[in-house]
């Protein structure tokens, strides 16, 4: 059973069952019995534009090589006033283990709801990407296997990403992709964003060649993007598909998009 | 049933390996190889004048650290079939023969039953063309020509020095002063005594040892 | 058996919902840096946090944390030079090549971060929290000194519970001047006049002490400090990324650029000759 499970080529990792201990581990006493993390995969994206963020993730959950569903969201609304989050100006999305994934985002948006009680105002951005990042820490040594993204805009009105380690370690970015396909959407989101290794052609010869000017890239042009990505990273990863959620927030509110992607 | 007498627990790993220095520079007409002089055992130095390189022929020197004992018995059967190259042939091979030489020896070895388990850096002055050249070459027989190279813990405190300081044009006086810089280093950052360095240069006339003073101290700032 | 007993005799329901820490965690105005972490409940907590997730001794660990740096810092005559470079790596994966790893305690005060990001990130940040307690009680800034013996009698309260961190804190205080402090999650804390932290810190070392002295100039100094980084961002496959300058003066520090080494790697190929390995030749 584990020899089945435990080839993922990409991240170089087993995929656990659920009560797997890893393999080996040196060093003195191990606790074999007690392993409560396992891997649900799929894949989340945000990006950060001018005046919006875009946060997507596939609704695929696995377990080893089987589809547990085919719509389970990985991209919530956080700390809007009623159970709708309909006026939540908050996005959170966790990849990793699905169960860490759902605590975590409970006990955030349960933080920001008191926050806006206590405060009257909603959190920004800024406070709850410190916040999260506590309370991630918080369990730093039983920690959340998750991979969170979180995005809103900031006080400027602009696009912000905030993208975590399991252990909250944070940092503000323009795009960051997690998750299983971390590795296929990441490189393609240097280039197309942030025009990573791209030139200006006749601009100079060899090392003189001006790098491409950084601009900040317009809302359909980003949503289109982030389709791509996905629709390639469901070509080459077993643990993405089958859908697309993707939260647009604007300062209009948070706009929700689904879009199938291919089931097989 | 007889009785054993521990000789040395099995401490001969790579750790004991990487203490032992080797250092290569080339410049505009010349080779460099400098080697530590302290021959280890464990925790004990059991030499302190120790000669880790061995002549080729007129203008090729190879220095070698690794497992005890093969580092010798491979040295001396490299000089060896070098030398009675010489003599048949009445000609030199030249460096690049030699060390192409070496790898496929090594290489060889290396899929014995019991390979050699020796890190190597050759130097050399080609004696037709006179260009000055280097080749480092690890135990599992991968080899490169290099501007300049190192072996064991060597690497990590001098590579980042010769990668500032090094041209490919500089005469020996500028090598030995690059040298200088690596070895001070070792002596200021390494926690060992390696007992100083054996330094030898290869010109085109030939491989001769170099005075290389490093009583000094050197103090971290 | 006493313990079996009491722990299905409580009542089924008293686990459900949040807990009453969780539910004390949301009226807190806020939350405090704490100092209480969730546990495993194993019988040995940091046994089992190694084998998920620390890669150096389990390398097919789940959870994957950051790692894999160089900084550097030194004393010159002129203040403290503080540089590092910007690449996280979880396994062979290059998680970021824009982190910040100078942390801005406050404005006399810097942190470097080297080892687990997170560990680094929280505990500067607390630091920074008591840094400014002990400002509001006594009225005058905390020294250097104080201030890295807060962090390492902190993470020496937590030895042997796998926080890893090797970190400098650099500042200058009228009391001290200029002072540098290195600080490592084994509960070392030594004062010096140059340190380099991290999976680099040989390559940088090489090329610092060879041309250090206490009387450079602050443009040698910074152009040091700043070619000690690309020296192990070259030689080092787990740095790279961005070369992040710091100056810390007698009135506070001043960044110098967080600038792309790429770039500044070929001008000082081309430029002044140096990196003579790289070639473009077949050989």
């Amino acid at each position: 059973m584990s020899a089945m499970f435990s080839q993922n080529p990409l991240m170089n990792g087993p995929n656990y069952s659920f009560n797997q201990a890893p393999a080996t581990a040196s060093g003195g006493n191990t606790e074999h019995s007690f392993y409560p993390y396992t891997d649900n995969g799929g894949s989340t994206l945000a990006i950060s534009g001018n005046d919006f963020t875009i946060i997507a993730g596939d609704t695929r959950s696995t377990s080893g090589y089987s589809i547990n569903s085919r719509y389970s969201p990985k991209v919530f609304k956080i700390g809007g006033t009623t159970s709708s989050q309909d006026d939540a100006n908050l996005v959170l999305s966790v990849v990793g283990f699905a169960a860490d994934g759902e605590a975590l985002k409970e006990r955030l948006d349960a933080i920001v709801k008191m926050y806006r009680y206590q405060h009257g105002k909603p959190m920004s951005v800024k406070a709850c990407a410190q916040r999260l990042s506590t309370i991630l820490y918080g369990k730093r040594f039983f920690p959340y296997y998750v991979t969170a993204i979180l995005g809103g805009l900031d006080e400027e009105g602009k696009g912000a990403v905030y993208s975590y380690d399991p252990v909250g370690s944070y940092e503000r970015e323009q795009c960051r992709a997690a998750g299983a396909a971390a590795s296929l959407i990441m490189p393609f989101l240097d280039n197309q964003v942030n025009f990573k290794n791209q030139y200006i052609p006749g601009s100079g010869e060899g090392h003189a060649l001006q790098e491409r000017e950084n601009i900040p890239l317009p809302k359909d042009e980003v949503e289109d993007l982030v389709k791509d990505a996905f629709d390639s990273a469901v070509e080459r990863h077993i643990e993405v598909g089958d859908g697309l959620q993707m939260l647009i927030i604007t300062k209009a509110g948070i706009e929700e998009k689904y879009l199938p992607l291919k089931k097989d | 049933m007889s009785f054993q007498i521990p000789l040395q627990a099995q401490l001969n790993n790579n750790h004991t390996i990487r203490k032992h220095v080797l250092l290569g520079i080339t410049g505009q007409d010349f080779t460099l190889i400098a080697a530590s002089k302290a021959a280890m055992r464990g925790a004990t130095v059991l030499k302190a004048a120790d000669d880790k390189t061995r002549q080729l022929n007129k203008h090729t020197l190879m220095a070698f650290s690794g497992e005890a004992g093969d580092t010798i018995q491979f040295a001396e059967y490299i000089q060896a079939n070098a030398q009675l190259y010489s003599m048949r042939n009445g000609i030199d091979l030249s460096p690049s023969a030699v060390a192409n030489f070496v790898r496929g020896e090594l290489a060889s070895s290396l899929r014995s039953r019991k390979p050699y388990n020796v890190n190597l850096l050759l130097g050399g002055v080609d004696p037709i063309t006179l260009k000055p050249s280097l080749y480092w070459m690890d135990y599992l027989a991968s080899l490169a020509p290099l501007p300049y190279a190192a072996h064991g813990y060597a690497q990590y405190y001098c590579l980042s020095i010769l990668d500032k300081h090094h041209h490919p044009d500089i005469n020996y006086e500028q090598g030995i002063k690059i040298l200088r810089m690596c070895t001070d280093e070792l002596k200021r950052r390494l926690p060992i005594d390696f007992k100083g360095m054996l330094v030898k240069v290869i010109t085109k006339d030939g491989i001769r040892e170099v005075d290389y003073d490093d009583s000094a101290r050197i103090d971290c700032p | 058996m006493d313990t079996l007993v009491a722990q299905y005799s409580q009542p089924m329901f008293e686990k459900e919902n949040h807990g009453e820490d969780d539910q004390m965690e949301l009226y807190q105005p806020a939350p405090s840096l704490s100092l209480k972490f969730a546990m495993p409940p194993v019988a040995q907590p940091s046994a089992w946090l190694r084998a998920a997730t620390d890669d150096h001794a389990n390398p097919n660990c789940p959870i994957k944390i950051a790692h894999g740096t160089t900084t550097l810092a030194f004393r010159f005559q002129g203040g403290i030079i503080v540089a590092t470079d910007s690449r996280a790596t979880a396994g062979n994966w290059i998680a970021s090549q824009t982190v910040k790893k100078v942390i801005e305690i406050n404005s006399c005060l810097l942190g470097t971060m080297a080892g687990g990001a997170a560990d680094c990130q929280y505990w500067l940040a607390y630091l920074g929290m008591q840094c400014r307690l002990h400002e509001l009680r006594h009225k005058r800034r905390i020294s250097v000194a104080a201030a890295s013996k807060i962090l390492a009698n902190l993470v020496y309260s937590y030895k042997g519970m796998g926080l890893s961190m090797g970190t400098m804190c650099a500042g200058v205080t009228p009391s001290e001047g200029p002072a540098l402090y290195y600080i490592d999650s084994d509960g070392t804390r030594l004062a010096g006049n140059l340190f380099c932290v991290g999976s680099g810190q040989t390559f940088a070392y090489g090329v610092l002490d060879a041309e250090y002295r206490y009387d450079l100039t602050e443009q040698e100094a910074l152009e040091l400090g700043s070619r000690s980084i690309l020296a192990a961002t070259h030689r080092d496959a787990y740095s790279g990324g961005f070369i992040n300058l710091y100056h810390v003066k007698e009135d506070g520090w001043v960044k110098h650029g967080f600038s792309d080494t790429n770039p500044i790697f070929w001008k000082t190929k081309l430029e002044k000759g140096e990196f003579s390995n790289v070639t473009s030749e077949m050989v």
